[in-house]
């Protein structure tokens, strides 16, 4: 397992000192603080209503979430692949003997910590609501937690999708292209559920919204179903990727 | 594992990407100790061959066993006794030269305790002791390619797999690499491939020669040396059938190879004579019996590549031959 800590600094390293990096965070947190200043201007005036009474829920469950990892998932892991395939470093890689599977596995626990580390300094954004608050209700706690297992799941099936298009493709635009068009079409099936009933809603498509199990995670509820659900398409997702490696040696 | 045994193996084998077959039942063997060049012109199947050694692709049919482990069963073991230099020495252009070789070495299971030991003597044998802090990218194309050594040499490989080493190098540099080769040849197995000739001479001591996905000749350096500098090229200019002189030649003693091409009402023949043979009075003489006029008849110095494209074209005859075929 030396292979792997090998690697993980290794592609932490490229990401954190990539240009296109600082840029993603950059671009996140101005999402995020849009986010939150929209946020306070309800709470301000006294809008709680609005919120559906959920401010976790208006902070990481709005359409600023799914703007932000749309773009971010994509952008993280476009060069993963693609970038060691175009310059040849794939097969410096590949030589070396390591195998697909720890490779595979380096790349994504450094997307996820990338991503992970993108989301720390949202952290503040509650703590600012807590002490705005001194003698409101503060912010629920147990909710925030939830709601943050939530952006964790779902951003971990997004970079699995991120990592597959990077593995399939020869150019990081193509890979990154191809990771947002799959995520697109993900957000736009978690809208069904709320369409008014018809042909275009089918009972079980709850179970695949994205948005709606954001916004249950961030009401507190913590369900067995979603959070299978992430981590199942996580692992066949990464077990597809290392045999779209494997099967490169065929090609 | 007994030393004698061969450091590879390849056993009949054969790769095609779609219809086309890069390599073509391809078997040789590499003993240990041995510097070999890997000689064909561009596109005859060396590089798939070397990355079919290295487990980078797979055969579609056949074997190869490095260090006695076979390459597909076990490609990690085999890899541990490779060091490769891949063919335009890619690299990662953001990391530093020392951050680099540090992460190769670590990531190739050398000791953690032994990694800086042996960054400072890859440095030293490649000339980088001065680069150590530079960032890759803004290296030049001769240090890029002494990096790529140096990460091929890190682990301390039995073998060494240097594709191309000297491809975009201006002479000077072509020389340092083919001396530290020279000079790395006698610690490790080597299998140099390349299309030019003289680099083979000048670091070789047996020669595989590769075209189209075949091998065409598996020989010391030495014989080649002496092919060369024997060889020679007879070209004669005839009035006659082309077919029939063409038989009449290729039947003169010491005549290897011989090809005719029509110049207008002429025949233009071009012989190429194996050492010492000087078959230029018999040729006359036969000319001369069989009533067909000559009127040019001239010995010329033989180009290396004349020795290649002949090995190569009796590789390509013997295919036709096989097949049934005429040219």
């Amino acid at each position: 397992m030396r292979a792997f800590g090998v690697l993980l600094r290794r592609e932490l390293a490229a990401l954190f000192l990539s240009p296109v990096a600082w840029a993603a965070l950059t671009f996140f947190l101005v999402v995020m603080g849009v986010s939150f200043w929209m946020l306070l201007d309800l709470l301000v005036r006294g809008a709680e209503a609005s919120t559906g009474g959920s401010v976790v829920g208006q902070l990481l469950g709005s359409i600023f979430f799914w703007l932000a990892l749309l773009i971010l998932a994509p952008v993280i892991t476009m060069r993963a692949f693609a970038e060691e395939y175009r310059s040849g470093t794939f097969e410096l890689l590949m030589t070396a003997p390591v195998s697909e599977g720890v490779v595979v596995l380096a790349k994504y626990a450094a997307a996820l910590l990338f991503y992970l580390a993108l989301w720390l300094p949202t952290l503040m954004y509650p703590a600012i609501l807590q002490g705005l608050q001194p003698y409101g209700a503060p912010t629920d706690l147990g909710a925030l937690a939830s709601g943050y297992l939530g952006v964790l799941l779902i951003g971990a099936a997004a970079l699995a999708v991120g990592l597959l298009a990077s593995a399939l493709s020869r150019h990081q635009v193509t890979a990154a292209l191809g990771s947002f068009a799959v995520l697109c079409v993900f957000f736009l099936v978690g809208f069904l559920p709320y369409l008014p009933d018809g042909e275009l809603r089918p009972g079980w498509i709850h179970y695949a919204s994205g948005v709606s199990h954001l916004l249950d995670f961030a009401r507190g509820v913590v369900d067995t179903r979603p959070i299978a659900f992430y981590l199942i398409n996580t692992v066949w997702l990464l077990w597809v990727t290392v045999k779209v490696l494997e099967g490169r040696r065929w090609k | 594992m007994p030393s004698a045994e061969p450091i590879v193996r390849a056993i009949h084998v054969t790769r095609r990407f779609g219809r086309a077959v890069a390599v073509d039942d391809l078997s040789f063997e590499i003993e240990r100790g041995d510097v070999v060049g890997f000689l064909g012109p561009n596109g005859a199947g060396k590089t798939t061959t070397i990355r079919i050694l290295c487990g980078f692709l797979a055969a579609s049919s056949g074997d190869v066993e490095v260090a006695g482990r076979r390459v597909h069963e076990e490609p990690l073991e085999a890899r541990r006794h490779i060091g490769y230099l891949p063919e335009r020495c890619p690299l990662y252009p953001e990391m530093r030269v020392d951050e680099f070789l540090r992460f190769r070495a670590a990531l190739k299971g050398v000791p953690a305790t032994r990694v800086r030991r042996r960054v400072d003597e890859v440095k030293e044998q490649c000339g980088l002791t001065e680069v150590g802090r530079r960032i890759i990218g803004q290296l030049s194309k001769g240090f890029c390619q002494r990096v790529g050594l140096a990460d091929a040499l890190i682990h301390e490989p039995e073998l060494l797999i240097l594709d191309e080493p000297t491809i975009g190098l201006d002479p000077a540099q072509i020389r340092q690499v083919r001396d530290l080769i020279r000079d790395l040849s006698t610690r490790h197995t080597i299998l140099l491939s390349t299309h030019i000739l003289s680099e083979v001479e000048a670091v070789c001591r047996r020669v595989l020669i590769l075209h189209q996905g075949r091998l065409v000749a598996a020989d010391t350096t030495e014989r080649l040396r002496q092919l060369r500098l024997g060889a020679q090229r007879i070209t004669a200019e005839l009035m006659g059938d082309a077919e029939g002189i063409r038989t009449v030649l290729s039947t003169l003693p010491g005549v290897s190879a011989v090809a005719v091409e029509p110049n207008g009402a002429w025949v233009r023949a071009s012989l190429l004579c194996e050492c010492d043979a000087d078959p230029r009075s018999e040729l006359a003489r036969r000319m001369a019996e069989r009533g067909w006029a000559l009127r040019e008849l001239r010995l010329e110095e033989t180009p290396l590549e004349d020795i290649f494209i002949a090995l190569t074209a009796a590789g390509e005859a013997r295919n036709h031959h096989g097949r049934g075929g005429t040219q």
